[in-house]
C-alpha cells in the first residue's frame, strides 16, 4: 500500500490515547521485570534533527545475546477501535504474536491491511472480535473501508524487547542483563519518508540501566490536525 | 383506484425482499447491524390545518395538533452479504396524517476493499442521492436542526432514485504522489420519480423532518386550478416516486474533499419526465423537473462547523408546459459543539417563480426561515432538545380558499429521542 502522508494528528484525544497505550506498555515490562527481580530500564531518548523530543517513536533491540520472552510474546495484544480511531494508534508486538481487533463502538468497522506483512480484511461488529497471529515482522498498516480517514500502524518486531516514546521522546526497554556483544538499537515513526525502512544503531554493550539519546536521521512528515468527525462517513 | 392493492404487493415484495436479506446475510455468515431510534416531540401547531390534511399551512404539524406525539421512528438496517456487497435498509414511522410505517431506502451496495487509490462503488435500489450534507445521521435524518432546510425537506418528501447509481473514488492518500485532495464521481439512473415537483408547483417549499416512503401518497390542498378542465385529470394528492411515462432519468454528482476539513458536492439531477404523459388511473402527471444542487461544508474548527447549500431548478407538466415554474433554495447552517450539547443556527430563503400563463392556476410562491436549535446528548442513548423556527412563506393560490397568501409562524418543538 502506498505510504500514508497525512500523518495522525497529537491532538489531545490522540496524546491520551498514546499516554494509556504507553501505559499498557509499561504494564508490560512491569510484568517482564517481576520474571526477573534484577532487571533494569534502559532510557532512550529519541529526538528529531532539531533536537526536540520525538513521541510515538518506537524503539526495540535486536542481538544475539537477548533472549526471547515467551512471557511478552503471549501477552494479550489488542487493537481496538473507539470513537472511530484505532487505539492504540500504534501497537508494537513480538513476532508470532496474537492480537485482537475488539470494536468498542456501536457501529460495524470494517478493517483492512494490505500489508506485504499481513494482508487481511474482516468486518468487526461490536460483539463479535476477530484475532490474527502475526507471523512475519513488519509495518501492517490498517484502514477502514466504512471510515476511510481511520489510520492505524501494528509493527511486528523480531524482538521482546521494544517500547514507545511518551510525549517527553522517553522511551524505557526493561533489560534483564547488561549486553556485552553487539546490539542493535531500532527506531521507527509513522513519520518516515518510507515506513519500511527503519532507522538503527549498533552500541557494542549495553548496560542495564544505561541512558542515551537517539537522534533521528530524517525530517519526520508534519502530523496534521485531525477534523474527522461521526458524520464523515455520509461519503 | 387500485392503490391500495399496489401498495399492499409492492409493501410485501419489500418485506419479501428484506427477509431475504437478513437470510441470505445469515447463511453466508455475515453479521447485520441494527441501528435506530424513537423520537417523541411537542410542537406548537401552525393556525392552519397542514398541508396534507389538505390545509393551507406548510407545516407538519398544524391547527390541533399541538401536542405530544410519536413523532419518528427509525431503524437503520445492515446486512453484509460478502466482503463487497451489504444490503441496507431504512424503514420509518410516523404518525402523520396518519400512522404510517415503509420503506425510505432500500438498497444493495457493492463497496469493495480496493488496494489502489481508486474505488469503484454501485448501489441498486431505492435510496437518496448524497447530495446534501444536511442530512447525514441515522435515517437521513439531520444532527443539526429538527426541522430540516426547505431545500432538504423537499428532497426527502419528493425526490427518491430507484435505480442503480455507479461511483468512482478517488482516494488522495493513497495517490503515488500523495494528496490531500479526495474525489469521489457520481452517476445514476433511475425509473419512477415522474411527479416530483409538484408539491413545490402547488404548495410550495416546506421546513419539517417527515420524509415520505415508498409508494407514499401525499394528500394535497385543492387549489382553484384543480376545478379546470386543464387540470381535471390531475389527483388531489401526489404519488412522488411513481413511473408514468416509462422514460428513464439520470443525474450526475461530484464531491471533493480537500484535508477532511472541506467538503464540496454538486450533483445535476433530471428526470426526464416527459411532461405530455399523464396516469388517469392515479391521476398522476409526469413532471419535467431538473435541478442543481450545491452543498458545502467547512469545519472551521473541530467543534464549529459550517454547512450551506443551494439548489436552483425548474418543474414542469401538461402537453404545452401549463405548469411551468423555477425554483430555488439556499440556506447556511452554522453549528457548535460542546461537551455533550450542539447548537446550531440556520437561515434559508425559497422561491417557486411561476412562468407559464395559465392565469387560473397560480403557483408562485416564496419565504425564509431562522431556525434554532440546543440539543443535549444527554448518553449515548438518550437525547433532548428545543427548536425554535421563524417562518414565513407566501403562497399565491392560498387565495382560492380565502387564506392570506402570507403567513407568518412562531414555531416551537421539543424533543426526546431514544437511540439503539
Amino acid at each position: 500500500m502506498q505510504r500514508q502522508q497525512q500523518v495522525k494528528i497529537p491532538t489531545k484525544q490522540n496524546r491520551k490515547r498514546r499516554a494509556l497505550s504507553a501505559l499498557a506498555l509499561g504494564g508490560v515490562f512491569s510484568v517482564v521485570g517481576a520474571t526477573s527481580m534484577a532487571a533494569k530500564a534502559v532510557t532512550i531518548n529519541v529526538t528529531d534533527e532539531s533536537g526536540q523530543p520525538v513521541n510515538g517513536a518506537v524503539v526495540w533491540f535486536e542481538g544475539v545475546q537477548l533472549t526471547k520472552q515467551s512471557a511478552v510474546t503471549q501477552l494479550d495484544y489488542k487493537m481496538g477501535q473507539r470513537d472511530r480511531s484505532f487505539t492504540p494508534h500504534i501497537l508494537v508486538v513480538p513476532k508470532g504474536a496474537q492480537v485482537s481487533f475488539p470494536n468498542y463502538d456501536s457501529i460495524l468497522h470494517h478493517v483492512y491491511s494490505f500489508s506485504a506483512a499481513q494482508p487481511f480484511e474482516f468486518k468487526l461488529y461490536r460483539d463479535n472480535p476477530q484475532a490474527l497471529t502475526f507471523a512475519n515482522t513488519g509495518v501492517v498498516e490498517l484502514g477502514c473501508n466504512i471510515h476511510d480517514w481511520m489510520l492505524g500502524y501494528i509493527l511486528v518486531v523480531d524482538s521482546t524487547h521494544f517500547a514507545i516514546t511518551d510525549d517527553k521522546g522517553v522511551a524505557e526497554v526493561t533489560l534483564a542483563k547488561p549486553l556485552a556483544q553487539d546490539v542493535t538499537i531500532n527506531v521507527w515513526h509513522e513519520g518516515f519518508a518510507n515506513l519500511d525502512q527503519p532507522e538503527s544503531m549498533k552500541m557494542v554493550k549495553l548496560k542495564t540501566n544505561q541512558t542515551l539519546t537517539y537522534q533521528l536521521n530524517q525530517s519526520l512528515f508534519k502530523p496534521k490536525e485531525d477534523f474527522s468527525d461521526e458524520f464523515d462517513d455520509y461519503e | 383506484m387500485n392503490l391500495t392493492t399496489m401498495n399492499r404487493s409492492q409493501v410485501l415484495s419489500a418485506c419479501l425482499l428484506s427477509g431475504a436479506l437478513s437470510a441470505s446475510a445469515l447463511a453466508y455468515g455475515q453479521g447485520s447491524q441494527h441501528k435506530g431510534y424513537i423520537q417523541a416531540s411537542w410542537q406548537s401547531a401552525s393556525e392552519y390545518a397542514s398541508w396534507y390534511e389538505r390545509g393551507a399551512s406548510v407545516n407538519r404539524f398544524g391547527a390541533g395538533d399541538n401536542r405530544l406525539n410519536l413523532s419518528r421512528a427509525v431503524l437503520d438496517s445492515r446486512f453484509d452479504l460478502s466482503s463487497s456487497w451489504s444490503a441496507h435498509s431504512v424503514v420509518q414511522y410516523v404518525p402523520d396524517p396518519e400512522s404510517k410505517v415503509g420503506f425510505t431506502e432500500l438498497y444493495a451496495q457493492y463497496k469493495p476493499v480496493s488496494k489502489g487509490a481508486y474505488q469503484p462503488q454501485l448501489r441498486v435500489g431505492g435510496f437518496y442521492p448524497k447530495m446534501s450534507l444536511e442530512n447525514p445521521d441515522i435515517g437521513w435524518s439531520s444532527p443539526y436542526n429538527y426541522n430540516y432546510s426547505a431545500l432538504n425537506t423537499w428532497l426527502g418528501e419528493e425526490l427518491r432514485i430507484f435505480g442503480l447509481e455507479a461511483s468512482l473514488k478517488r482516494s488522495g492518500k493513497r495517490l503515488s504522489k500523495p494528496s490531500e485532495h479526495n474525489w469521489q464521481w457520481f452517476a445514476g439512473v433511475f425509473k419512477g420519480n415522474d411527479p416530483t415537483g409538484a408539491a413545490l408547483s402547488w404548495r410550495g417549499f416546506s421546513s419539517h423532518d417527515r420524509q415520505s416512503v415508498f409508494n407514499e401518497s401525499l394528500k394535497l390542498r385543492p387549489t382553484a386550478g384543480f376545478m379546470t378542465p386543464q387540470l381535471s385529470g390531475q389527483a388531489w394528492q401526489i404519488e412522488p416516486f411513481t413511473e408514468i411515462d416509462g422514460r428513464i432519468g439520470y443525474y450526475l454528482g461530484a464531491h471533493w474533499s480537500y484535508q477532511n476539513r472541506h467538503s464540496l458536492r454538486a450533483y445535476w439531477y433530471d428526470n426526464n419526465g416527459d411532461p405530455a404523459i399523464v396516469n388517469y388511473d392515479t391521476g398522476q402527471y409526469a413532471w419535467d423537473t431538473k435541478f442543481w444542487s450545491l452543498a458545502y461544508k467547512f469545519k472551521i474548527t473541530r467543534q464549529t462547523h459550517l454547512i450551506a447549500q443551494v439548489m436552483s431548478g425548474n418543474t414542469a407538466m401538461g402537453r404545452s408546459r401549463g405548469v411551468d415554474n423555477d425554483f430555488d433554495s439556499q440556506f447556511v447552517l452554522l453549528t457548535h459543539r460542546w461537551q455533550k450539547f450542539r447548537l446550531s443556527g440556520r437561515i434559508e430563503q425559497f422561491k417557486v417563480k411561476d412562468l407559464d400563463h395559465w392565469a387560473f392556476d397560480p403557483n408562485a410562491s416564496d419565504g425564509g426561515a431562522i431556525t434554532t436549535t440546543f440539543k443535549w446528548r444527554i448518553t449515548d442513548s438518550w437525547r433532548l432538545g428545543a427548536e425554535f423556527q421563524y417562518l414565513e412563506t407566501k403562497v399565491a393560490n392560498r387565495i382560492d380558499g380565502n387564506f392570506p397568501t402570507r403567513q407568518i409562524e412562531q414555531l416551537w418543538r421539543v424533543s426526546g429521542e431514544y437511540r439503539f
